[in-house]
């Protein structure tokens, strides 16, 4: 009898450890009384506690207040985790007294996926606040409807984003409708060690990369298009295209005919390429972080890199040596926006949209680009849009404090290319998997 | 009666059946539901086998690469399971051998390997044996090679090799231990029977040892071999982009971008999944016996 009980009791316990613990779910918000709404815009704006209106930003403060915002975002470099908590927690908390709570993911597709589990299990409001996105990853969403909608153009910073440039309003060709905000802006380069390689010997074209590493074999490689993380490795693909179809103008629309045209003779450069690769193609570095540990164990002569720093982030963090420097090539380097977006059942709407704004202030862009700082990545506002005059010039200031290991500014400028429309970008990694990865 | 009840062995394990059944049970009707097309999120709500057509067939993103994965899936399967299980044999007949005094320690030192999660042994095994790894600079410095890239490709190699030596020596400790077993439960007297009957010590081995061990070690070999097939981290760790093993497959269309792909992830889980379950219910029949 004893022994039943005993059993009973665990029973019990491991039971209630399963049950949602009522008290400390969030409540959902209650919807919005008509009446106040409307009273909102007519006379002095009264909402109930949680409640905001995103016209009326002073709404959206006051229900921000307090909060605690869950940014999900990529966890994998300590540089940035320790920026985005210095500089930006400390300043929700001074200035909102809003809390972040950043959570750490792997890929942001554990974001995506439990934002998509907590729709499928009915969970309304989830966890997350704030992610961290990229192309992928706002495609996926946006498929599955589960983005807070028509905010990114209504935030008062927003003002200083050029919303009518494609490189903004689309994100790797899917549209972005004021789905998301844009955070910084990256631009694909190359990466070497000037103690190993001369400036006066580096490739400037695709069509001379491939004589640099037919030379060398073994000490060239790129990005796998292929894996999660491998943006880099599309990026290089499809610049690749770029320069063999004689530029990237034709691609920003999706035609079959000019894929089918030129993506043949895609295949024949990357083939071509490929015996003169580190372990001659047999495999590909998955990532960024992967690619560079091989340059510094000098194992190939290249890396890749989207930060506007170019090597210089790398550098202070110790992954690469003093001697790194970042180059483009002449042309065909392509540029792109990154961004963060609301879930549709985020519990804390009002502090994501504060920290969404909040990455736009002058102040904190020009902060994110200094390599000191460990973020590394551009601006997403335009800078002739800062009226204020303190704030441009420390805008500007900061942008020539890049140091050596950045590519100059003119060269970035020179070789900047937009994305090519959304359609090409599976066309082009699964054509890379059957063509060449799995090709001769 | 009530004592009877209370006392069977069913009851005492109710509370984790329970647990593992809602747990498992409800993932794996989840599981199957989503390889089936069931997403409502993207407004899917009806059933179609068009995720299995897709693999089976061998056309399409995920199809192109199945069979592939399946054939090298087994090949690094079934490679770590005979190579660890001889190995495993070997060791644990020399231990048994000179079973005088030492057990303890012998058996610690099998222990000790056990204790090692397998990311944590397959991340040594990258920085002791890739091309940049310890001992291609040890090699190099001492000039046994002209540079670390002249060392042959151990990990992350087109064969499987880095997974298969990882698997091998990480079950080998594990076998060993389940033989050990065995042959500890017996007593002694077989083997000096049969020496004093004249058997060579191949015909020890032969003739008494192994009809010895074999059930436990079939049914060992087996579980190894379920565990290896249906594990992620190491192929995805030791492991080239192609060809990959299934759950490495797997776990890549589940994470597609395009919802609509999932369901092909989702089918090939449970693919693997069905062979695994085959493999299990082989492993306990014959355990039976």
């Amino acid at each position: 009898m004893k022994r039943f009980v005993f059993l009973f009791v665990i029973f019990a316990t491991v039971l209630s450890a399963c049950a949602p613990n009522a008290t400390t779910q969030p409540v959902p918000p209650r919807q919005a009384d008509p009446a106040t709404v409307q009273s909102a815009s007519t006379a002095a704006p009264t909402f109930a506690p949680g409640q905001f209106d995103i016209n009326n930003w002073d709404s959206v403060l006051a229900a921000a207040k307090g909060q605690t915002v869950n940014w999900y975002i990529w966890g994998g470099s300590d540089s940035i985790n320790s920026f985005v908590d210095n500089f930006y927690g400390k300043a929700l908390k001074e200035r909102y007294s809003i809390t972040l709570n950043r959570v750490p993911v792997a890929d942001t597709v554990d974001a995506v996926n439990q934002v998509l589990s907590e729709k499928q299990a009915g969970k309304d409001p989830g966890v997350v606040d704030l992610i961290w996105i990229n192309g992928q990853n706002f495609f996926t969403l946006k498929q599955a409807n589960l983005l807070y909608p028509d905010w990114a153009q209504k935030i008062p910073n927003a003002k200083l984003v050029n919303w009518d440039n494609p490189a903004i309003n689309l994100d790797f060709g899917t549209t972005v409708n004021g789905l998301e905000s844009p955070w910084s802006s990256a631009q694909f380069q190359f990466v070497y060690d000037s103690a190993r390689i001369k400036a006066s010997d580096l490739p400037h074209s695709y069509a001379e990369l491939k004589t640099w590493a037919c030379a060398n074999p073994g000490r060239f490689t790129y990005v796998s298009p292929a894996e999660t993380g491998g943006f880099l490795g599309t990026s290089f693909v499809k610049g690749a295209l770029y320069e063999i179809s004689g530029g990237a103008a034709q691609w920003q629309k999706f035609d079959q005919a000019t894929w089918d045209k030129w993506s043949p003779e895609l295949w024949n450069y990357l083939n071509a390429i490929k015996p003169c690769l580190w372990r001659k193609g047999a495999t590909y570095p998955k990532d960024e972080a992967e690619l560079k540990s091989l340059l510094a164990n000098n194992e190939v002569d290249f890396s890749m890199t989207n930060d506007i720093t170019g090597a210089g982030t790398s550098i202070a963090n110790g992954l690469l040596p003093k001697t790194a420097r970042a180059f483009v090539f002449n042309t065909d380097m392509i540029g792109n926006f990154n961004y963060v977006a609301i879930p549709s059942n985020a519990p804390h709407k009002a502090a994501a949209l504060v920290l969404a704004n909040l990455l736009l202030e002058p102040e904190f862009q020009a902060d994110q680009i200094l390599p000191e700082n460990g973020f590394g990545l551009g601006y997403a506002i335009d800078v002739n849009r800062v009226t204020d005059p303190a704030a441009l010039s420390t805008l500007q200031t900061a942008s020539t404090k890049l140091g050596d290991s950045a590519t100059p500014a003119s060269d970035l400028a020179k070789s900047l290319v937009g994305d090519s429309a959304a359609q090409y970008q599976n066309l082009v990694e699964q054509g890379w998997v059957t063509n060449v990865l799995q090709g001769k | 009666m009530r004592d009877k009840l209370i006392f069977s062995p069913w009851f005492a394990l109710a509370p984790v059946l329970i647990l593992v059944s809602v747990l498992l049970g409800a993932s794996l009707v989840y599981g199957v539901a989503q390889s089936l097309g069931l997403m409502s999120v993207i407004g899917q709500n009806t059933l179609s086998l068009d995720a299995y057509r897709n693999i089976l067939s061998g056309q399409g993103p995920a199809g192109g690469e199945f069979w592939g994965s399946l054939v090298f899936s087994l090949w690094v399967s079934i490679t770590s399971t005979i190579v660890s299980s001889a190995l495993a044999l070997l060791v644990a007949v020399w231990l048994a051998e000179r079973r005088a005094g030492s057990g303890n320690v012998d058996t610690l030192a099998l222990n000790w390997n056990l204790a090692f999660p397998h990311l944590v042994w397959a991340v040594a095994l990258l920085l002791f044996l890739s091309q940049s790894g310890l001992l291609s600079r040890w090699a190099a410095t001492l000039g046994l090679i002209q540079t670390p890239a002249d060392f042959p490709v151990l990990v992350r190699d087109s064969y499987g090799i880095g997974i298969i030596l990882h698997y091998v020596s990480k079950e080998i400790p594990f076998l060993a231990l389940i033989i050990l077993a065995v042959l500890r439960a017996q007593p002694a007297g077989y083997d000096l029977i049969a020496e004093n009957l004249g058997a060579s010590r191949w015909q020890r081995l032969r003739y008494v040892t192994l009809p010895l061990v074999m059930p436990s070690l079939i049914s060992g070999a087996l579980l190894v071999f379920a565990f290896i097939f249906s594990s992620y981290e190491v192929p995805a760790l030791l492991g080239v982009d192609y060809p990959r093993m299934l759950p490495v497959l797997a776990l890549r269309f589940f994470n597609d971008p395009d919802l609509h792909a999932r369901a092909d992830g989702m089918a090939i889980s449970l693919v693997i999944t069905v062979i695994v379950l085959i493999v299990a219910a082989v492993s306990i029949k014959k355990g039976e016996q």
